[in-house]
């Protein structure tokens, strides 16, 4: 009796101890899920829009949806201004381009992220996105600017691996000379954005400081840099019609064969080896940019990020899929099916290692050199600066404007801008 | 009686609630934007400031810039628009079996979303390797690409060209409609007078087509005015060869300054209306006297 008694109670007990821990085990999964049922919206473009079975994933993770609006790059901003002008957000995560951050910041339409210290020093890009020491959003796919020589070309013409800007003005004239290409030099000079970044990070690469510490000009370099292009467009090693082309099909004359040296996207280096991207496979070789005396030291980004909204009725839900979405695991898995470059170092490095990353040449080295040239951030009015740089430059290549002439353009409206 | 009115001024409510939401309504809240200081990158500055914007929009450089290349376009428009339209109303006005295709043939460029229309010209444009670069080269007659963008003047030229390419139907569907409305009677005197076709042309045709004239012009004026996405498929944001519209967009959206873009906006509203008042009323005695 004593003995049946005995078993009883052990079975009472186990079934005791079961129940508990399976409500135990209940209770942790829901404090692991603490944001369960919770439902975002992303608005991305096309190329930063992750697939179904990764939003499943996550979902599963944490118990939060995501809607994803896929919109165009160029819409987006725009979509932000109208719905912030009436206090709403478009989206409870939102794309953030580099170069909004100061004008988005200044609106406050970003929420402030944390992250760990690990996570800072993994992503060099994310100075970009730091404003009074804020994260306001995070880097998710990488562009910096890398150098590419045409090893063919090179080699016809007898040249080597330019380390300055020196050289290359030098080496593209030898080439021009020798009718080994036309135009051998390529930039954009167009009146857009890309003529922008091109004039700030050829003046950062060259000699290191675009703006002065009160955000004016720095006219001693800039005025180098103008020097330089027109020199360039004169002697005829850039192709007139930069002038008014897009700036991708800039670059594109690179892969095309029809230039032998540009500093340009890191995009390229995957392009450059793509049968139908380019019609030079394997003969473009990816360097630390040139320098003004030497190899350069520092280089610009030009990094995709994406935010949280002030708006947002979800902000620690958005937070969450925002440090999911830029976490190591998720942009190794979107460099496969998006061929984005990773904004972490330690993620860039081991596709490099691997393998997955093929003739990346000096990528990973130049990813180190990454550093903003704006001294106090990308400034609010980062969009009127950018029109009054790339309209001066545009009106330079075309004859319109000398170095002189187009620095005086420029500088009064970024001055004045400064000044307000 | 008043039943009639009840029910006509309930088939009107609809109208007039869509109107009061989508009209009304954003030309008000536009006016009163365009009396603040309202840039969204500064929202702890918004507030009212009179007359300050309209100001400062009259008094910048750029916006006579921006005028004065929608004046040439404008006036490329109108010429090439107007005389172009009349000439396609009586190639369709001559009887043909072709004439109902040609009908349709010409309407086509009216047909096209002016986006569309930007991009194919963008193509036939484009540097290097557009259409008629292609042609050209073919053709022999370059050895190296024109590149037509590249200066204020030839830009708003084909701007022009493109602007009035698209309007040219409509106002083309407007002379038609005219001269078929013109009694047979008058040309068979005419006829009978002894007169030529190209006075037919200039004391029949013509003072008939007149109350048609204004609706082409006006019509023409306001492509002129509104151009758009033609300009922002060729050139882009460009400052060079840029109207109005252009600077007003770049200014409210790219730059983020909803009240100095509102004023531009009004100032732009105004200058079509008086546009259209002084054709309205020249429709109006034209047509009197016709």
């Amino acid at each position: 009796m004593m003995k049946k008694m005995k078993r009883i109670l052990s079975i009472a007990m186990i079934l005791v101890l079961t129940v508990s821990l399976a409500a135990c085990g209940k209770k942790q999964e829901e404090a692991a899920k603490p944001l369960e049922g919770s439902e975002i919206t992303f608005m991305i473009p096309e190329w930063g829009v992750p697939s179904q079975e990764m939003l499943d994933e996550f979902t599963a993770e944490t118990g939060i949806t995501v809607n994803v609006e896929t919109v165009a790059w160029d819409d987006i901003r725009d979509k932000i201004a109208v719905a912030a002008a009436g206090k709403k957000a478009p989206a409870d995560v939102i794309e953030v381009d580099w170069s909004w951050v100061g004008e988005f910041s200044s609106a406050g339409w970003l929420e402030p992220i944390t992250l760990t210290q690990e996570d800072i020093d993994d992503i060099p890009s994310l100075s970009s996105f730091t404003v009074d020491g804020k994260i306001l959003g995070i880097p998710y796919a990488n562009d910096f600017r890398i150098g590419y020589y045409n090893t063919e070309i090179y080699e016809k013409a007898g040249l080597t691996e330019p380390k300055t800007w020196d050289d290359v003005a030098a080496q593209m004239k030898a080439i021009k000379d020798q009718n080994l290409l036309a135009n051998p030099y390529t930039l954009p000079l167009t009146a857009g954005e890309g003529t922008t970044t091109s004039m700030i990070w050829l003046t950062y690469l060259r000699d290191g400081k675009v703006f002065n510490d009160d955000n004016t000009l720095n006219k001693e370099n800039v005025m180098k840099t103008l020097e330089f292009v027109d020199s360039m467009i004169k002697q005829g090693l850039i192709n007139p019609v930069n002038t008014t082309t897009k700036d991708i099909d800039t670059y594109r004359q690179l892969t095309n064969g029809e230039a032998a040296f540009m500093v340009g996207p890191t995009s390229f280096v995957g392009r450059a080896n793509d049968e139908k991207e380019s019609k030079v496979v394997g003969k473009i070789m990816p360097i630390v940019p040139p320098g003004g005396t030497e190899k350069a030291t520092q280089t610009m980004a030009l990094v995709e990020g994406i935010g949280v909204t002030k708006y947002s009725e979800n902000k620690e839900a958005a937070e969450v899929f925002v440090k999911w979405y830029t976490s190591k695991q998720m942009q190794a898995k979107m460099y496969d099916e998006q061929s984005a470059i990773p904004t972490r170092t330690t993620v860039l490095k081991e596709l490099i290692d691997t393998g997955k990353m093929k003739n990346t040449g000096a990528m990973l080295e130049t990813s180190k050199l990454i550093q903003s040239p704006f001294p106090t951030g990308v400034p609010k009015y980062y969009a009127e600066m950018s029109s009054a740089i790339y309209n001066a430059v545009n009106k330079m290549a075309l004859g319109q404007l000398t170095p002189e002439q187009a620095f005086e353009e420029m500088n009064a409206k970024v001055t004045s801008l400064a000044k307000q | 009686m008043q039943r009639d009115v009840q029910k006509a001024l309930g088939f009107l409510m609809p109208m007039a609630i869509i109107m009061l939401g989508l009209v009304f309504y954003p030309i008000i809240r536009t006016f009163i934007f365009s009396l603040q200081r309202y840039k969204l990158t500064e929202p702890d500055k918004v507030g009212f400031i009179g007359f300050e914007n309209y100001a400062a929009v009259l008094r910048s450089p750029a916006f006579h810039y921006a005028i004065v290349n929608t004046l040439l376009i404008m006036g490329i428009v109108l010429i090439v628009g107007l005389f172009s339209s009349i000439v396609v109303a009586l190639i369709l006005y001559g009887k043909t079996r072709l004439s109902g295709l040609l009908t349709a043939v010409a309407v086509i460029p009216w047909a096209l979303p002016p986006v569309v229309n930007g991009v194919v010209w963008k193509f036939i444009f484009y540097p290097g390797q557009g259409f008629l670069n292609k042609l050209l080269y073919n053709l022999d007659l370059i050895d190296e690409p024109v590149r037509w963008l590249n200066t204020r003047f030839g830009t708003l030229l084909i701007v022009g060209l493109i602007v009035a390419w698209r309007t040219i139907p409509f106002c083309a569907i407007v002379f038609l409609a005219n001269m078929q409305s013109i009694p047979q009677e008058v040309y068979d005197a005419a006829k009978v007078d002894g007169a030529n076709s190209r006075k037919t042309f200039l004391y029949i045709t013509m003072p008939h087509l007149m109350p048609s004239v204004a609706i082409a012009l006006t019509n023409l004026t306001m492509s002129s005015i509104n151009v758009f996405d033609e300009i922002a498929a060729l050139v882009g944001f460009r400052n060079m060869g840029q109207p109005l519209l252009i600077y007003n967009y770049t200014e409210t959206f790219s730059f983020m300054n909803f009240g100095y873009g509102s004023a531009i906006t009004y100032i732009i509203m105004i200058a079509s209306g008086v546009f259209g008042y002084f054709y309205i009323r020249s429709l109006h005695f034209g047509g009197g006297k016709s």
